[in-house]
Formats: C-alpha cells, sequence, structure tokens
C-alpha cells in the first residue's frame, strides 16, 4: 500500500497576506518580540488560575463611586 | 450679557431655559465660530449648519410653550465624528466607512439628544481614532489653535480643537491609549476619560474594545460632571456597560477635596522632560493650596504596563482591519497601516497574556499604589508640545519609538482602566500642556471634585494663535 502522501502547504505564518516591505515587516517582527519576551516573564509568574475576567471583575469590586 | 463664546455648556443650557438666550442665537453664533476654528485648525470633518439650526428653532418654540426642557436643551455641541447618528455614515477620519447608513444613534449621542443637546458637526480625528499626534494623512492633519504649527493631540483632535477655540463648549471623544487626555493637553483644556465600563460604546467606531473608553472634553469640569452623568450608566446594546449606580457628579462638585492624597511616582516622572516635570510640579504646588496632601506612591514597573497594553491593544486593532488591510491596504494613511501590520506580528498567546494578567496588575496597582493615596498624578506627554513637522514620519522606521514617546504616560492606564481627569497646566504665557489625575475605580465624582477645586484657581482660557 502506498504511503499517503501530504500536499505541501503554502507557507503560512505572522502576517500571511499583507502587502509589506520586507523593512517594515522586520521592523514588526522584531518589536513584536520584543512584546513577546515581555509576555514570557509576567506570564512566569502569572498563576494558572488567572483569567480574562478577573479585570472587570476586579473594576466592579473595588468600585469607589 | 452672556458671553457665548466663554460661557458653559451647563450655563448655557440654563440661560436658555431661563429665556436670557435663544438656541437659534446661540447655535448660529456656535456655526460661526467653528468655521472660523476651521480655518485655523482643520477641526471639523462636516457642518450640521441647516439641521442644527432647524433643531433650535424647535427647541425655542418648545421652551417659549413652556414645555420640560432637559439641562442641555437647545446647547450647540459637537463630537468626534466616529459615533452612529442615524440616517448618516460617520467617516472615521478614514476612506474606509461603514457601507450603509447607521440605523440608530450611538448611546451616547442618543443620551445627549435626550438631554435636549443639539450637534452641530462632526469633528476631526486621527484615521481610525488610531493615533496619539492629530496627523491624519487621509483627512488632513488637525492643527493647534494656539499654534497651528504644533500637533493638537489625538485621536480627538478636532474636538479639543473647536472646545479650545471657544466654538463650542464641549464635546465628546474616546480613548484607547490616551485620545482623551493628549488632545486636551495640547489644546489647554480638560477631559474626562471614566472608568472601562462606565459609558456604553454602542454604536461607537470600535477601535480596540478592551481599551475603548467614551468620554468628554470641556473646558470647564462642571460640564464634564454635567455630561458624565448624562452618559453613564447600564445600557442593553453594550454588556460591557457597568450596571453601577451613577453618581450625582455635578452635585459633587464642591465636596470636599481637603486632606486627599496626591501620589507622584517619582520613578515614572523622572522619565518626562525637565520642563514637564516642572509643570507638574506646578500643578502639584495648586493642588496643595486646595487642601491635597502630596504622598510618594510606585506604579507597577511602567515599562512592563506599556508592554502588556501593546499586546492588548495592537491585535484587537488588527483583528477588526485583517480583510480590508489585506484587500484594500493602500485605502490607510501609512501610519495607521503600520501599526495594523504591527498586530498581525503579535501571537494569541501573548495577547492573551495580557489579558489574563490584566486583574493581577490592577489589583497590584490598588493595593500598593494607591495604598496611602487617593489620587495618582501624572503627566500626559512627556515633553513640551511638538510640531506637526517633528512627527509627520508617516509609516517610517522611527515611528513605533517615536509614537510610544507620546503615549508613554497614557496607554498604561488603559490598560488598569482606572479613570483619569486631565487638567492644563497654567501656561504662563507659553504653549499648553496639561497633567493627568488618576482615581480608583469608579472614583470620577472625586477626581471632578478636585478638578473643580483646581479651576477655582486656574480659570479656563480660550485657545488664540500666540504672537
Amino acid at each position: 500500500m502506498p504511503e499517503p502522501t501530504i500536499d505541501p502547504q503554502p507557507e503560512a505564518g505572522a502576517g500571511t497576506g499583507l502587502d509589506m516591505p520586507p523593512e517594515r515587516r522586520h521592523a514588526a517582527k522584531a518589536h513584536a518580540a520584543l512584546l513577546s519576551a515581555a509576555a514570557a516573564k509576567v506570564a512566569a509568574e502569572l498563576p494558572l488560575s488567572a483569567d480574562v475576567d478577573d479585570f472587570r471583575r476586579i473594576l466592579m469590586a473595588e468600585a469607589r463611586p | 450679557m452672556i458671553d457665548l463664546e466663554q460661557v458653559s455648556a451647563r450655563a448655557l443650557g440654563e440661560a436658555i431655559r431661563a429665556k436670557k438666550v435663544s438656541s437659534l442665537e446661540a447655535t448660529g453664533a456656535a456655526i460661526a465660530r467653528l468655521a472660523a476654528a476651521h480655518e485655523l485648525t482643520n477641526c471639523t470633518l462636516s457642518l450640521d449648519a441647516e439641521e442644527a439650526l432647524s433643531a433650535a428653532k424647535a427647541c425655542d418654540g418648545a421652551i417659549a410653550a413652556g414645555k420640560p426642557a432637559g439641562p442641555l436643551a437647545g446647547v450647540p455641541l459637537a463630537h468626534k465624528d466616529m459615533f452612529d447618528r442615524k440616517g448618516k455614515i460617520a467617516s472615521w477620519g478614514a476612506r474606509i466607512r461603514a457601507e450603509a447608513p447607521a440605523a440608530q444613534d450611538a448611546t451616547v449621542i442618543a443620551r445627549l439628544q435626550a438631554a435636549g443637546a443639539l450637534q452641530v458637526a462632526a469633528l476631526h480625528l486621527t484615521e481610525f481614532a488610531f493615533g496619539p499626534t492629530g496627523h491624519n494623512y487621509v483627512l488632513g492633519h488637525a492643527r493647534n489653535p494656539w499654534d497651528p504649527t504644533r500637533i493638537t493631540g489625538g485621536s480627538s483632535a478636532g474636538t479639543a480643537a473647536a472646545v479650545a477655540f471657544g466654538a463650542i463648549p464641549a464635546g465628546l471623544g474616546s480613548d484607547t491609549g490616551g485620545s482623551l487626555r493628549l488632545p486636551a493637553a495640547a489644546c489647554g483644556v480638560c477631559s474626562i476619560k471614566p472608568t472601562w465600563g462606565r459609558v456604553s460604546r454602542a454604536g461607537a467606531m470600535p477601535l480596540a474594545p478592551a481599551l475603548d473608553t467614551i468620554g468628554v472634553i470641556a473646558r470647564y469640569v462642571e460640564d464634564l460632571a454635567l455630561m458624565l452623568g448624562l452618559l453613564a450608566g447600564a445600557d442593553p446594546r453594550d454588556p460591557a456597560a457597568s450596571t453601577l449606580p451613577v453618581p450625582a457628579y455635578l452635585a459633587r462638585l464642591d465636596d470636599p477635596v481637603r486632606g486627599l492624597r496626591l501620589g507622584i511616582d517619582a520613578a515614572v516622572l523622572g522619565s518626562a522632560h525637565p520642563e514637564v516635570q516642572g509643570m507638574l510640579q506646578r500643578v502639584t504646588k495648586i493642588l496643595e493650596r486646595q487642601g491635597l496632601v502630596t504622598a510618594a506612591c510606585r506604579f507597577p514597573d511602567w515599562q512592563t504596563l506599556d508592554h502588556l497594553v501593546q499586546l492588548t491593544q495592537m491585535p484587537d486593532c488588527s483583528a477588526a482591519h485583517a480583510a480590508n488591510l489585506r484587500s484594500r491596504p493602500n485605502d490607510y494613511g501609512p501610519q495607521v497601516r503600520a501599526r495594523l501590520e504591527l498586530g498581525h506580528f503579535i501571537a494569541a498567546v501573548d495577547h492573551l497574556t495580557a489579558l489574563r494578567a490584566r486583574g493581577t496588575y490592577l489589583r497590584r496597582t490598588l493595593e500598593e499604589t494607591f495604598k496611602d493615596i487617593d489620587i495618582a498624578i501624572l503627566p500626559i506627554f512627556a515633553d513640551p508640545l511638538p510640531t506637526i513637522a517633528e512627527l509627520d514620519i508617516g509609516g517610517g522606521p522611527t515611528l513605533q519609538a517615536a509614537m510610544a514617546r507620546v503615549v508613554k504616560f497614557t496607554r498604561p492606564i488603559n490598560y488598569l482602566g482606572l479613570p483619569t481627569l486631565a487638567l492644563p497646566v497654567p501656561r504662563a504665557g507659553g504653549l499648553p500642556n496639561g497633567i493627568q489625575l488618576v482615581g480608583r475605580p469608579y472614583a470620577e465624582a472625586q477626581l471632578l471634585a478636585v478638578g473643580h477645586a483646581y479651576q477655582r484657581e486656574v480659570a479656563p482660557e480660550l485657545a488664540r494663535p500666540l504672537a
């Protein structure tokens, strides 16, 4: 039985389909990498239970109208 | 005799209801002043003169007939052109617009109309409200009424310029990374950016919904209080709009401020230009004379907050524009295009990390920064007011760094969702600038009371080109 063949996938990734000159693409990647490093540091300190809804809950709970 | 250039919206509404001045007279004068302001600043995107004059006549008729009139009955206002108005297509400051006229008014527009306010014009904004300087490469840059070579700040550029000039007493804007505070500071007026969720965003053009906040720009703090009281409150059309009761902001303007503790983060302030540091110290002295007590405070690492707000904002903005950015990229101005592209390079996991961490950073700010203070004071601009030419950098390689410097003190606060009041610093004959007071969640009434006390010593000014 022949091995199933996998069709080559078109190259995918960040910014696919955007009409950007190489220098702008490079700058965007570099800036995203800087932000990603910050995200990694923050993530290392976050408890697993951190939730995107915490923000709204705390805003309401700490309201001082 | 009422000075229609100087009068607050609250006082004008009172005068119209008392028939001391007609709405028709006030509206006609506002339209004429708006034309003069536009010539100087490019503040107006579309004028609704006939519609407004017709509504003014109807308002005068209703008042003459003894019908009930709202607090802003017959008062001419104008707003950033990003709010739905039934039967109209908002420009969004852009070439790309909605395909069909709005089916209903934005909630904020409807609430001002219910209070009797008129809208005489739709005002300039940075393209898609995505830019902090007032540059708009599609519809033309806004110019500062004090010095037309200087930026107005953005993105609510037209509202700030028109208010500062005295064309209108107040108007609406929005703030995702500083867009109510920066133009208020640059034009020498006040603004209130409420707590995230305090005011409905229904019918407002979304930029980054996780951060977008609708607010008011005015010369008088009392108008911020009046209008916020009309705008705030639950809205079934915006599930994020808070159901908390709306305080009587106007009635609480005279709440005592003596003894309130004003926090200064010396490390954050130290990264501002020395002139800006000096401005903040002058404002602090004025607030001390009003009875506030200064104390040291410390925000969470400011650089981390700035990274987190970018991780939150950029993909949020880019997602809304993803299809158009691929299919019609040349319909975007160079600056907005480059900034929208950036969001595509931020990993989903990093975006979600920033969103998951938001509660942690807010709690840390409340427990540590606000532990011994009531209000924090920060600059708005890091530097003295730049010229339009200095920041006319399109989508070039210096864009991210230049924009980061402009929003350095504003966008981290959007990540925390806290309310801020922008106040102009005393000019002493020079260009305007401003400071921001940051409060605890939903503490707008306290901020407004402090702002009202500040205006006892620092009176609002009309902007005219400096000699």
